[in-house]
């Protein structure tokens, strides 16, 4: 029943934003193309904006994944590791090996550096 | 009945205008900046009028024409001391600077009521390259970036990179003349690699500034010292003005208007000064660029090059200003920081000579060596400096290089000033003092 309700609920209120975006544009043609192009104050472009930039937070994007990631996997382990001791210490170290050649090619982006 | 409050509601909002500036249309710009009823927006997506601001030459048309069409439906255009062209219908056409707010209001208001038709755009509505249809998501050619997309190629890394080795895709785009980071008029071809700026090239050169007529006067006559430095000061602040609404400093740009609008020999810096230390526009990122060689600032003269260490001002060599102990300041950064530094120092400067000034009412000896706000002026006006910008401005980020075009003032000084030019319009000076220059 409750379910019924929410349902009742999500649907009409869906609707009802969809009706109000969709009552005041039924009438309205779409944006001309010249309306649609890029603002260069009276200028224009050579090609489309969509380049490869640099995020430059990038690194640290990086370095915090690759320590994240490890201190996650590393709590359940503490639990395993009480009932199966060294195999679970070696797959821990195979992991670590994996994750520390991240950590390395950070270390070579000079992400350790302070700038 | 729901649409037509909404649009009541709307009408009563203050009007969304966007300025494209001709020449001399800065000075509408001003007064509009401290009407209450008008916001001006950057940008022609945000805004509900178009304001034609002064005569727009032929070859900046066909980027009007696109700015034109870039407003969103329903708007409005009204054309300030400019004559509209003939084949647009219902076009208002205002001279008068005093009436210009009200007229914005009113065709606003109309047009939100729908009183008023949306102007018709100029441009055919057909896309700029007809989509090709081939590869797989209709780009016009093999893999993801093979195609040329509607025609138009994607970016890609052709240069090398100039900073630190990682190649991006530079893109090449040609921005302005109705740009409103750039002086009035001015346009460029920049590719920007990243946020990096790879290659400037400046396609129109910025309108020439006019300078208030004191300094006309000047070039004939003595004139009263207090008069040229108030002249002097407002075009400064007029310039900060542009300065500090670049850096997102609304309320210190408009107080820098405020001041430059009742600006007396009583004015003081120090309310602003104060304020732009403690707002941290000192030690904005963006305003460690753009710094000038001397040979550099040499071209450009006047404050700029004063903010690069070289020493030189025509006021020096002026008999009245030697009676009032002038000598001139100077910076040794040569940056876009010690540009401001030295705009503000020159300001504090100007009013101290003029209440001095005042007081022991001194005039000018010399008429054939002015010093403007814009640099000296010997034989020849001053002359546009934008080709310094295609030197200095490779190399800097984004942002640093709109931060360096604010700081320079590279238009050339117009050969006379508007009063001259318009005297058969009426006179308009009490509602902003004077002319003051490019802002």
């Amino acid at each position: 029943m409750a379910l019924t309700t929410l349902f009742v609920i999500l649907i009409s209120s869906l609707g009802a934003g969809i009706l109000m975006q969709w009552l005041p544009m039924r009438h309205q043609p779409r944006p001309a193309w010249s309306q649609r192009a890029p603002f260069l104050g009276g200028g224009t472009p050579d090609s489309h904006a969509w380049s490869r930039y640099h995020i430059r937070y990038y690194p640290m994007t990086l370095l915090l994944i690759a320590f994240e990631m490890e201190m996650m996997f590393m709590y359940p382990w503490a639990v395993v590791f009480v009932e199966k001791g060294m195999k679970a210490m070696m797959e821990m170290g195979m992991f670590l090996a994996i994750l520390s050649v991240g950590i390395v090619y950070a270390w070579r982006e000079g992400v350790f550096k302070w700038q | 009945m729901a649409v037509n409050w909404l649009r009541n509601l709307a009408s009563r909002r203050s009007v969304p205008v966007f300025p494209v500036l001709g020449v001399q249309g800065d000075k509408a710009l001003r007064h509009l900046t401290l009407s209450p009823d008008i916001e001006l927006v950057d940008s022609p997506r945000h805004a509900s009028v178009l304001l034609v601001a002064g005569e727009i030459p032929a070859d900046r048309f066909e980027p009007l024409r696109r700015v034109h069409d870039q407003l969103p439906s329903p708007f409005t255009t009204l054309w300030f001391r400019c004559e509209p062209w003939p084949h647009l219908e219902s076009v208002i056409r205002v001279d008068d600077l005093d009436v210009l707010p009200a007229a914005l209001v009113t065709a606003y208001r109309e047009l939100m009521k729908g009183r008023r038709e949306s102007s018709p755009r100029i441009l055919p509505d057909k896309p700029p390259n007809p989509w090709e249809g081939e590869g797989d998501f209709g780009q016009g050619g093999e893999g993801m970036m093979g195609g040329v997309p509607y025609g138009r190629p994607m970016a890609m890394n052709m240069e090398d990179d100039i900073r630190d080795g990682l190649t991006l895709d530079s893109l090449t785009f040609r921005l302005g003349p109705f740009f409103f980071a750039f002086p009035p008029g001015m346009a460029a071809e920049i590719t920007l690699q990243g946020d990096l700026v790879q290659t400037w090239k400046t396609q129109l050169v910025a309108y020439p500034q006019s300078l208030d007529p004191v300094f006309f006067t000047a070039r004939e006559r003595p004139v009263p010292i207090a008069e040229l430095e108030l002249a002097r000061a407002r075009h400064h602040l007029h310039r900060l003005y542009r300065g500090l609404h670049l850096a997102g400093l609304e309320s210190a740009s408009l107080s820098a208007l405020r001041l430059a609008q009742n600006l007396s020999t009583t004015s003081t810096l120090d309310g602003l000064h104060r304020y732009l230390s403690r707002s941290g526009f000192f030690r904005l990122a963006a305003i460690k660029g753009g710094v000038l060689g001397p040979e550099q600032a040499r071209r450009i003269g006047g404050p700029a090059a004063r903010a690069a260490g070289l020493d030189e001002d025509l006021r020096s060599d002026d008999a009245g200003y030697r009676r009032l102990g002038f000598s001139p300041v100077s910076q040794a950064g040569g940056d876009t920081g010690a540009r401001w530094r030295q705009v503000l120092a020159e300001i504090d400067q100007s009013l101290q000579l003029a209440r001095q000034a005042e007081r022991d009412d001194m005039t000018t000896s010399e008429v054939d060596r002015i010093e403007t706000p814009r640099g000296p002026w010997l034989e020849k006006r001053p002359e546009d400096a934008s080709a310094l910008l295609d030197e200095i401005l490779p190399g800097q980020e984004w942002g640093d290089a709109l931060a360096t075009i604010a700081s320079l003032d590279v238009a050339a000084v117009a050969e006379a000033s508007l009063d001259t030019q318009t005297a058969s319009e009426p006179r308009i000076t009490n509602t902003l003092d004077s002319e003051g220059g490019r802002t």
